[in-house]
């Protein structure tokens, strides 16, 4: 019986020796990006108490940024007694609700390249075995490309130094998951349009209008041809009824993508809404010109009759 | 126990006003206006319309298309037609592939089982039913 189970023991042991065989490299230096060999960022250590990594790994990300906060005060934000530990998506909507933007990285050559810029990177760590998981967070905060060494804050250790294979295995193990967090309107040095352009929706969509207005117009100056930025800012300034502020960005959408058919959409509502109901038919004859009978023709009415300059404008011609 | 059951009125219903207040929030594109999310939903189906096409523009892409008699104007059809959120899984799949292996073998194999064979009506992945027999 006994010897049955030290089998069975042996064969789970060589079977995970066997999973771990395969080393990660480490990353060839990112084009573009210096290839320091050494890099440690001087980022604020919040040891952790008993299982609260998760309060501790986020305190230590907002206050490199500046944010006055400590674990103790994250607690309730992100830790669950019950289950002793914290959620992910919990650690990722506290971020948002001190006005950070939450970019998830790709891969660990960008989660270099963001050190290399001055960002430390949260990341996810599973420190047990698939089928008996210990779900950890730690901040990477430095490496050492000639020790092949990754610098992290975790746990109670300040700067710890793990080998890449150690850390990609446990990195791995729990879904590749690392981001910067970081305050809106700072663009990761990593960023692609569409993905920074729905981490800032993020931001709108959670009530976080200051912060997604000011990431969205970060995104109108860095990738001048995405429309949904400056439609964005629009529908920030709608949702906060600033009506004049919302037609002015709607109006700049159309002029830039005179073919987006939701910007003059928006616009005719913005303009009804700021007295300019002639207009306002006309933007929403322009929409559905575009795209046939893809919008209502209801539009709302305007208690401001203070005669507010109307704009002129002209429908794309479409061939 | 006891107390907990005390106060489960309160938080329920702070959970039901929580949950409220989120989807207040989440419903930002008041109504009539188009939010930024549906357009950004748009776009990025584009970007990944675009990849699919990219990677079938290549020859040794077409040339495996070929071998197996499938006609490529048809899968470009069938790439047209598909939703974004058909679109956003075929390119996690594809992201999700072991990476180091041939490219093509990899491209072509997605290909084949996503879109190839339910064309062919082998499989039906995709809701958009055009079987070519």
């Amino acid at each position: 019986m006994i010897a049955g189970l030290f089998r069975a023991l042996a064969g789970a042991l060589v079977l995970f020796l066997v999973g771990c065989a395969s080393v990660h490299p480490w990353p060839k230096a990112a084009s573009g990006v210096n290839s320091e060999s050494f890099v440690q960022l001087d980022v604020p250590f919040f040891p952790q108490e008993r299982y609260q990594c998760g309060p501790a790994a986020l305190a230590t990300m907002l206050a490199s940024q500046s944010v006055p906060v400590t674990a103790e005060a994250l607690v309730p934000k992100v830790y669950l007694p019950g289950r002793e530990g914290s959620l992910k998506v919990e650690l990722v909507a506290a971020a948002r609700q001190y006005g950070m933007l939450v970019y998830p990285l790709a891969d660990l050559t960008d989660m270099l390249a963001e050190i290399d810029s001055g960002h430390p990177v949260i990341v996810m760590q599973n420190l047990g075995f698939d089928w008996f998981p210990q779900w950890h967070f730690a901040v990477v905060i430095g490496y050492d490309s000639s020790e092949e060494e990754l610098i992290l804050h975790t746990d109670t250790r300040r700067a710890n130094r793990q080998p890449l294979g150690v850390f990609y295995r446990t990195w791995d193990r729990a879904g590749q998951w690392a981001a910067v967090m970081l305050p809106a309107g700072d663009i990761p040095v990593t960023a692609e349009a569409l993905p920074y352009l729905e981490s800032a929706h993020d931001l709108e969509s959670t009530g976080q209008q200051a912060p997604a207005f000011a990431a969205y117009q970060a995104a109108v100056a860095r990738w001048p041809g995405e429309p949904a930025a400056l439609l964005g800012m629009g529908n920030i300034a709608y949702a906060q009824q600033k009506w004049s502020d919302a037609a002015r960005h709607y109006l700049g959408t159309v002029e830039k993508f005179p073919r987006l058919a939701p910007g003059w959409n928006n616009l005719a509502h913005a303009l009804a809404r700021s007295g300019c109901a002639s207009q306002s038919v006309e933007a929403l004859a322009c929409a559905n010109e575009l795209r046939p009978d893809g919008f209502p023709l209801d539009l709302p009415t305007s208690d401001d009759a203070s005669g507010s300059t109307c704009p002129v404008f002209n429908c794309p011609v479409i061939d | 126990m006891q107390s907990i059951r005390a106060y489960i009125r309160q938080v329920s219903l702070l959970m039901v006003l929580a949950v409220g207040f989120a989807t207040t929030f989440s419903s930002a594109s008041v109504a009539g206006v188009v939010g930024t999310g549906e357009v950004l939903t748009e776009q990025r189906a584009d970007v990944d319309r675009q990849s699919l096409m990219t990677m079938l523009d290549r020859q040794d892409v077409k040339d495996a298309l070929s071998t197996m008699g499938v006609d490529e104007s048809e899968v470009e059809n069938r790439i047209q037609s598909l939703t974004p959120s058909e679109l956003a899984d075929f390119n996690d799949q594809l992201a999700d592939a072991p990476v180091g292996q041939d490219v093509v073998g990899i491209i072509v194999l997605f290909l084949l089982v996503f879109i190839v064979t339910d064309l062919l009506c082998a499989t039906n992945i995709f809701s958009f039913i055009n079987c070519i027999r």
